[in-house]
């Protein structure tokens, strides 16, 4: 009778094989995914506890610490907290702007606008060592030592473009409707962005800042020569600051399982500082994103 | 004779790159008085709204010729400041697009923008539009909710109350009642024409129906060209183009 619907008929077997293939394999890689997470958390939870004491948190490294001595590594989370709020901040005050210029003031897709975004994706696929070396070249340049100061700028170069880009995103997906019914109660295109356009975008803006902070605290190579390393609490802009990053580096070099053993409780620390930072931002964020038109 | 009003179109061509979407449009719109523009889709009757307030600056390859005249003044001269020319018109626009703050934010952003920051300066006037718009016993105990929890047919009031708290002098509206059920539509239209006394109203619709219940003067429009203006008890009842004439009996659309 009808060939076509024969021959698809003939075909079904083979198609419900193919199509239960691509579900398993789907469905593995999902499973895949959340086994990874699972592994490396409990690789890292299991390999820290014999190291996971109050002390870890609350003290500095005391003499002898990288013997398998007294000790914790509070300079290193403080010191990462203090890089990574400056850092943070740096780049935010200069991305904000920019990315408003390029939402409000240009038109879409204007090559400007377009050239902008290339080179923002192009920076964020720089590895991160890169930076850590044009950050070492300005330190010596601007006559600084190793310190706070040179470890804010640097991080906050890599944290540039992935905030820029990450908010450029959001703040795109506004709708055109609203800021056109800002502009027709006469708002300008500043008033516009500030007051209705940011708010708007706010949720997406905080996961933006989320992520670069992500990325920024755990990033090694950056510091590694401009933030130097310290053992006491940093003070000062121009004193050298430690961050965890280099804490685990420099731990798991030890030949000490002692030693070792708090590098991973000094990663359990990092992952859940991450963590923590995460909640209380997203929980905020949701308080203060209740007028976003949906 | 129509009185001449505040709002007159000369000479007005609209190209979006090389489609010329309005042709040569002259228009004297009276004032204090409720005008609807009519005509079938994609006619430009969305466009030449867009034009009285210049949002038609934010459409890239949007290009304006002749002038438009507001008080006395061509709105595109350069030189013309685009924010003062937008604070003398309210918009409301197809779906109704309420901004992402509170209820009470939204009616206060106008006078807000103009620099006003007193409460006991702002509070009675969020209390008067939102009474105006017909709106005022539904939301006074909850002004500070977000204005995305009211009704579609609420948000279109509010934005209604937020364009009259600018204060402005036109209110256009570009068919603010497609989006919103019957009754909703009832109500903003009886609030349209409460409004016509002290404001000159410009609506674009394309229900004739509506624009038969609302409209002192009605403009005809087809493919870029006005086709014609008049009282309308004359365009929509006796039409003088034949053109007009095919629309209204629903043989064009």
């Amino acid at each position: 009778m009808d060939t076509a619907w024969e021959k698809a008929k003939f075909k079904r077997p083979k198609r419900k094989i193919i199509d239960s293939l691509f579900r398993l394999a789907a469905f593995s890689s999902a499973v895949l995914v959340v086994v990874i997470l699972t592994l490396i958390l409990m690789t890292i939870l299991i390999r820290s506890l014999p190291a996971l004491k109050l002390s870890m948190i609350i003290r500095t490294p005391g003499t002898g610490y990288y013997l398998g001595h007294e000790g914790g590594i509070l300079n290193a989370i403080v010191g990462s907290l203090e890089l990574i709020s400056g850092a943070t901040l740096i780049a935010f005050i200069i991305a904000l702007p920019g990315v408003i210029y390029l939402n409000t003031y240009l038109k879409k897709n204007s090559p400007f606008s377009e050239a902008v975004r290339f080179s923002l994706d192009v920076l964020w696929g720089i590895p991160s060592i890169v930076y850590g070396v044009f950050g070492f070249l300005l330190m010596l340049a601007w006559h600084l030592r190793a310190s706070l100061l040179a470890g804010m700028v640097t991080v906050a170069l890599v944290e540039l473009p992935i905030l820029s880009r990450a908010m450029d995103e959001t703040i795109r997906m506004v709708p055109s409707e609203i800021k056109e019914a800002a502009y027709s109660l006469g708002a300008s295109r500043w008033q516009t962005a500030i007051r209705v356009i940011l708010r708007q975008a706010f949720p997406g803006i905080i996961t933006a800042v989320l992520i670069a902070l992500g990325r920024g605290l755990g990033d090694a190579a950056s510091v590694l020569f401009t933030a130097g390393y310290t053992d006491r609490l940093t003070t000062s802009l121009f004193q050298p600051v430690a961050t965890l990053p280099l804490a685990i580096f420099f731990q798991l070099n030890s030949p000490y399982p002692e030693v070792q053993q708090r590098a991973y409780a000094s990663a359990a620390i990092l992952t859940f500082l991450i963590l923590l930072i995460s909640l209380v931002i997203r929980f905020f964020s949701r308080k203060l994103s209740r007028h976003k038109i949906k | 004779m129509v009185e001449r009003g505040r709002l007159s179109l000369r000479n007005l061509n609209v190209y979006y790159g090389r489609n010329q979407v309005l042709k040569n449009i002259n228009l004297d719109i009276p004032k204090n008085s409720l005008t609807v523009i009519i005509g079938p889709s994609g006619c430009g009757k969305t466009t030449l709204l867009k034009c009285f307030n210049r949002l038609l600056d934010e459409i890239e390859e949007a290009r304006v010729e002749g002038q438009v005249i507001v008080d006395d003044q061509n709105i595109y001269d350069p030189g013309v400041e685009v924010t003062l020319i937008r604070k003398k018109m309210g918009l409301l626009s197809q779906r109704p697009q309420v901004l992402p703050m509170s209820i009470y934010d939204n009616v206060a952003f106008g006078p807000r923008l103009l620099g006003q920051k007193d409460k006991s300066y702002l509070n009675p006037l969020v209390e008067k539009y939102l009474r105006l718009a017909g709106l005022w016993e539904e939301v006074k105990n909850r002004l500070n909710e977000p204005a995305n929890r009211l009704s579609i047919g609420q948000q279109q009031r509010l934005c209604l109350a937020r364009g009259l708290a600018v204060e402005p002098e036109i209110i256009l509206g570009d068919e603010p009642t497609s989006a919103l059920d019957p009754q909703s539509s009832r109500n903003v239209e009886a609030h349209l024409l409460s409004l016509k006394t002290n404001y000159t109203i410009v609506l674009v619709t394309h229900i004739l129906r509506q624009a038969k219940r609302l409209a002192d003067y009605v403009a005809f429009l087809y493919l870029g060209e006005l086709i014609e203006f008049g009282p309308a008890s004359e365009v929509l009842v006796s039409p003088r183009d034949p053109r007009t004439r095919a629309y209204i009996t629903g043989e064009i659309s």
